[in-house]
Formats: structure tokens, sequence, C-alpha cells
């Protein structure tokens, strides 16, 4: 019977993180865990609880701190575990360097080089895999507040190959991720000691204030209005907009 | 078949650099032969083509893409799905179609 990502999410919706991870590996033999080098390294030490169950991979985008990559041998070192490194297409970063520089993402926003540093490995990578394991948590941003710990991934399943997506942190708070961390001995990345709450490439992430948001240490040059593929339709009456299909 | 495409220019009267990146896509590869017909959705007039057609069908971002066939419409926010199911063509770059992808969930970022 194909697997209802809906039905699970209900089963599992106030689910401890681990039960989530040992119902995905029962029912999904082709299973990765995107690792950050973050503050979700409480789930790479709830993954190595399963043995070799599932795979786990990196998107090195070859902008990361030098202390992440220290951290993500550490925690190779201490788990055993081997933890694939998925590296972007050379060619699409060279084109990108040639033309724009190193630093374009502070000009023309973050979006060209995170989809080719980031979004094209990782689809790379999900492709070989039926379910990835990711630690999205609402807390981290309004944008996530509705995240399921279980859901069929809509960004990158396609008519062949469907992809579930397990989030087994999403009703973790912050807080409860940090208090596993501590209760466990799980390794974490030095940066957390330095006021980063968010960890993603080295230009791009900085240090947050205790009352800031863990997105305000990301990108924080680009405005929100920048993000523009939004449609600004304020100027029509709701009464105008009629539900469509849509197919995209 | 009628393809529509809408592209946007913004509050400050620029045009969408989104909407421009798919133009060029669509002019190098030639598909532009296939699209029926281009509106603007200005967003300093609700009662421009554009704006009016993604009211009616209740899309939020642009560019889209509206296919009408057989009396049945389908909407496309995403270039590189809408080329490879309607014009039967390839992806294009691996670049290009993440761009897509993260543009159509711009919270992939924060992975």
């Amino acid at each position: 019977m194909a697997y209802e990502p809906e039905v699970a999410a209900a089963k599992f919706a106030e689910a401890d993180p681990r039960d989530v991870l040992a119902h995905a590996v029962d029912r999904f033999e082709r299973i990765a865990l995107s690792f950050s080098g973050a503050e979700d390294v409480a789930l790479v030490d709830m993954v190595a609880d399963l043995g070799d169950k599932v795979q786990i991979f990196c998107l090195d985008t070859g902008r990361l701190h030098p202390e992440t990559y220290r951290f993500l041998e550490k925690v190779r070192d201490h788990y055993g575990l081997d933890i694939e490194l998925m590296f972007p297409d050379p060619e699409a970063v060279q084109q990108l360097v040639r033309e724009k520089g190193l630093f374009s993402f502070y000009r023309d926003g973050h979006q060209e080089c995170c989809a080719i540093r980031k979004i094209e490995p990782l689809r790379r990578k999900l492709a070989n895999v039926d379910a990835w394991i990711t630690g999205q948590r609402r807390d981290q941003s309004p944008t996530r507040a509705e995240v399921p710990v279980v859901q069929q991934d809509r960004a990158f399943s396609t008519p062949g190959h469907p992809l579930v997506k397990f989030n087994p942190l999403a009703n973790w708070t912050s807080a409860q991720v940090w208090d596993y961390i501590r209760e466990y001995e799980v390794p974490y990345n030095e940066l957390h000691e330095r006021g980063f709450k968010s960890i993603g490439c080295e230009p791009c992430t900085r240090p947050v204030a205790p009352h800031e948001h863990e997105r305000a240490g990301r990108w924080w040059w680009e405005a929100a209005t920048q993000k523009e593929c939004g449609l600004h339709i304020t100027n029509i009456r709701e009464d105008d907009i009629k539900p469509a299909r849509a197919s995209a | 078949m009628k393809i529509t495409f809408v592209k946007k220019i913004l509050a400050d009267g620029s045009p969408c650099r989104k909407c421009g990146d798919v133009q060029q896509r669509l002019d190098e590869s030639g598909q532009i032969d296939h699209i029926d017909e281009v509106l603007i959705a200005d967003e300093r007039d609700a009662d421009s083509p554009g704006m009016r057609l993604a009211a009616e069908l209740g899309v939020a971002r642009a560019p889209f893409f509206v296919v009408e066939d057989g009396g049945e419409r389908r909407v496309y926010t995403v270039y590189f799905k809408f080329a490879k199911e309607v014009l039967g063509g390839g992806e294009g770059k691996a670049s290009d179609a993440a761009r897509d992808i993260l543009d159509d969930n711009p919270d992939l970022d924060y992975v």
C-alpha cells in the first residue's frame, strides 16, 4: 500500500522525534538525513542509535565556516558515521563567479548562489532516495509555523518519484533541542557559543541578539520587499479573487 | 491550445528580475514562439491585464503561465515545470531548475 504522509502526520503529530525516526526507517529503505552542521546534530545522535539505516549528507557549499568543517569532522569521528558531502556543480559555480564575482549575493540577492550551491546538489541527492529527514522546526521562522512532522515533499517530488519528508523536530522548540544536546552530551558547533543561532554559509550568516529571531542571522541585508516573486495585489478587491486550479 | 505568459512590473516601476530571466530563457530556447500572448501585471495598476488575470485565477506570484486547452485552464508558476510538461522540452540547465525550485519554495534556502 502506498505511503500516506497525511495519515502518518496525524498519527505522529505529537510524537517524540525518536519515534518518528523509528517509523521513518521502518517504512523507507532509501532514506537520508540532511545535516546542516548546526543544532540538528541532535538528529544525527538519534539516527546513530538506529545503526546505518539512514544516509547522512551535508550540503558543502564551499563557503561554510572553518568551524563548521571542523565540526563535521568531529561528528564523523564521534559517531563513526559516514557523512556524505554534496558539492555544487563546479561549472555552475565557476560561471557564477566568473560573471558576478564571489560576493554577488550582497548585490543581487542570495537566491542565485543558494540555487547553485545548495538546491541543485540537494536535488541531486534527493533523486536517489524515497524519503528525507530535516531538522525543520515550527519555531524557526514564521514560514515554518505549520511544518508537519511528515509531509509529501512538494519541492522535489516528481510524477514518477514521490518523495516523503520527515521533520521529526517540528514540534520541538530550540530550548528542547538544546536540552537534548546537553543531556546526551552531543557535540555541537562552536559557533553557537558565539551567538550564532542559525548556521549557514560564512558570508551570509551572523550572530544574533538573544531577542532576535533565528532567521535574522541570515541575509540581513535583504529587505523583505526584495522577495520579489510575490504578486502584490492589494489593490484588487478580495471578492475578485477566485480559487483556481494551479498546476505548480 | 493557447499559452499566456504573465510578467510583472514592480510597484516602484522596475521590471521583475525573475520575469526577465524567464523571458531570456524563452527567447534563447526559441520557446517564445509557443507563447500566444504576453500580459503585463503592473503592481501600480490593479486593472492592468496581468493583474486582472492573476486575480481571476487566484495567482499570487509572477511570472506565471496560463495554458488554455479544451476549455480547461492550467496555471504554472514554475518555468521548468511548464517547459517540461507543456512544451515537452528538457529542464534546461540544472542551476536554472534549482533556481525555479527555490523561487517556488523560498524557505528551502534555510536548509
